[in-house]
């Protein structure tokens, strides 16, 4: 009875909160005009300060460097600002090759003029400034700070330097600043081209996640800015008093007190990024472990907004879902594995006293008609347009990334390890290393 | 619908708009779990019947056996796989939950008949001189014989598909059938499982396919005659 209860308890927050997503998409779909065809030009150009904070990144830093480089955006307006943390590599050397004007590494004339014509400028207009900073390694917040500290710039960004930024990213974020009360706009953010299975499933994910952030900007209820290329208005950034440590998930904590502050963060799902993603199953296991230790303890220094009317959907809905998401993570995990794990009894007994292995078959009778089966495959079913929903925000088109159904068969049964450990990890609180 | 940014007011409205949907669902879902178990179960009453309407034939025929052949009545015998399906089906309905009241009324039925058809096929081999041997295996889903019965159900049933001469019926201990208590009254079948009564003797506890091979050294003359499985994982 118990166990009846909590499966079907989990299962109704989990389809409640997914219907209540779609519910949203929708009337905000046939409530707005479609303007999604290009670009419209900001009412004013303030000044853009993007932070790349770096630790042991010498094969990404470059594509990253470049891609800002050739955003659209007065480059007289625009500075780049690399802060190498510590690096044990060639990280300082290679963004050295970046800083000021004309050195080797710098782009070509042509590149210029290309990036100058995207623009709409005459060539000649200067590159924007490069500054590349070293200091002792002490972790995202520091360099993030330690780059903030040397800019007056009125918006602030961090591109993480694993990531490159669509050219026409910036021009699509900074409008969205007109809104006095927007603190913050996060992109649409896309994975790198995936190389083996796992990568293309965090594809998948990562789609998933363009849809998701978009409606909780869209429920006013953002509580992740990340590192990929948000932009933070200065002035508040340095009310709230710059950036924290927040158990390795800085972009946590910045968001959820920014949020405390009646602030609002914003999304724009058409300025791209598209990130490195980990290749091995370990690398993927780490970054998420960071990744949700990071939130159950931000969770826990921010309990105070979770059911609390005053921030609104957030603290209703939104906050509670993502806590009660770990746990029914954990649960189906186990219930399964539990269930797996008596068919593999069942069949070890029978071949001990048998000698027999027990053979596949198909009978429509002993199909499993239960009603838990039918919402799980409702669940899935929401999960594909919701999929869906987020390839038709982040890239205008409906379709699937291909690897949709491994996403479907076998990522669930990934994502609880990564849970459960830090989980664990989250009640001992051990900490987390970044690599 | 790009960019966005709202404020994080609640609307009620979504949120009631979602509970509904999701209680939608949940009855939809609810309605179709039964219907198809309601469908399930008129399957197994619809072969119950059958089943009962071939004992009836048979038990008819014994009585008019002057005017009929032993080959007339042999053919009319239940064949095996439909009382071997009928038992895993109530096996399966069983674990899935669902109906309790119906399904016991379903396995009281399924009792009655494996009864009827013990009876029938003693009577044959009487009269016939039909070469059966004939296990009656008592099982308890109290808890109280979990890995046992299952080992003993997995063994009868391989025991049944490899010797299809043998029949044997299974009985849940506990089921509150009249006849059922009546026959373990009369076999004097003690509440220990699994519990086997084989040429009239009985035996407790778990019996691996070797012991019962040679408790039965007949099995093997047994090959050509007809048989059902025992329930399995019980």
């Amino acid at each position: 009875m118990i166990e009846a209860t909590a499966t079907y308890s989990l299962l109704f927050i989990s389809l409640y909160f997914e219907i209540f997503l779609l519910v949203g998409f929708l009337e905000r779909r046939f409530a707005m005009p479609k303007n999604n065809a290009g670009v419209s030009a900001p009412a004013s150009y303030p000044s853009v300060a993007i932070i790349v904070p770096c630790f042991n990144e010498e094969r990404t830093v470059s594509g990253t460097i470049e891609s800002l480089l050739e955003l659209e955006y007065p480059k007289e307006k625009l500075e780049i600002i690399v802060v190498d943390d510590g690096s044990m590599d060639n990280t300082l050397a290679i963004a050295k090759q970046f800083e000021g004007h004309g050195n080797a590494r710098f782009p070509t004339e042509d590149l210029v003029r290309s990036v100058a014509s995207a623009a709409g400028r005459e060539t000649g207009i200067p590159m924007p400034l490069v500054r590349v900073f070293h200091k002792e390694n002490g972790g995202k917040h520091t360099a993030m700070n330690y780059g903030f500290e040397r800019t007056n710039a009125e918006l602030i960004g961090c591109l993480d330097a694993d990531s490159i930024v669509a050219s026409d990213g910036l021009l699509r974020v900074v409008p969205v600043f007109d809104n006095e009360q927007v603190a913050a706009v996060t992109p649409g953010i896309h994975t790198k081209e995936p190389t083996n299975m796992l990568q293309h499933m965090q594809k998948v994910e990562y789609r998933l996640s363009v849809f998701n952030r978009f409606m909780l900007a869209s429920f006013g209820s953002a509580f992740i800015t990340p590192g990929p290329f948000s932009i933070f208005r200065s002035s508040i950034v340095r009310d709230l008093g710059g950036w924290r440590h927040g158990y390795s998930t800085e972009d946590m904590e910045m968001a959820l007190r920014m949020q405390e502050a009646g602030f609002l963060i914003a999304n724009a799902p058409k300025a791209m990024v598209h990130t490195s993603i980990p290749r091995t199953l370990r690398h993927l296991f780490n970054q998420r472990v960071r990744w949700t230790y990071g939130w159950l303890r931000n969770a826990v220094d921010y309990r105070h907004m979770i059911g609390n009317g005053k921030y609104g959907n957030l603290s209703i809905l939104i906050l509670p879902s993502a806590l009660i998401s770990i746990g029914a993570g954990i649960y189906f995990f186990v219930r399964i594995m539990l269930e797996f794990g008596q068919e593999l009894w069942h069949a070890y007994v029978k071949y001990q006293v048998t000698g027999i292995l027990p053979h596949p078959g198909f009978d429509l009778f002993y199909l499993n008609t239960s009603m838990m089966w039918f919402l799980v495959w409702v669940a899935v079913a929401l999960i594909l347009i919701l999929i869906a929903a987020g390839s038709l925000i982040g890239t205008g088109k409906r379709t699937l990334p291909i690897g949709t159904p491994l996403f479907v068969l076998f990522y669930s049964f990934l994502v609880p390890l990564w849970l459960g450990t830090a989980v664990v990890r989250a009640v001992f609180k051990t900490g987390v290393r970044w690599r | 619908m790009d960019p966005v940014v709202n404020t994080r007011t609640a609307r009620w409205s979504s949120y009631l708009v979602a509970f509904l949907i999701t209680a939608l669902i949940f009855a939809t879902a609810l309605y179709a779990s039964n219907y198809f178990n309601d469908q399930r179960i008129a399957d197994v009453r619809s072969t119950e019947d059958d089943i009962s309407t071939q004992i009836l034939s048979t038990e008819t025929q014994f009585d008019l056996l002057t005017e009929h052949s032993c080959t007339d009545v042999t053919e009319n015998v239940t064949p095996p796989s439909e009382m071997t399906s009928l038992g895993s089906e109530l096996d399966y309905l069983e674990a899935q939950g669902g109906n309790q009241q119906e399904i016991t009324s379903l396995k009281s039925m399924y009792s009655l008949l494996e009864i009827k058809d013990y009876l029938a096929m003693q009577e044959l081999a009487q009269k016939c001189g039909q070469k059966s041997v004939f296990i009656l295996y008592f099982y308890s889903n109290n808890g109280d014989c979990t890995t046992a019965c299952e080992e003993q159900g997995y063994v009868l049933t391989q025991l049944s598909s490899e010797y299809p001469g043998l029949r044997v019926y299974s009985f849940d201990y506990n089921l509150p059938v009249g006849a059922l208590q009546t026959l373990i009254s009369i076999d004097n079948v003690q509440d220990t499982m699994p519990a086997l009564v084989i040429n009239g003797k009985n035996y407790y506890g778990f019996q691996s396919i070797t012991a019962i091979e040679k408790i039965l050294p007949q099995l093997k003359t047994l090959q050509t005659a007809s048989s059902t499985q025992a329930t399995p994982a019980k």
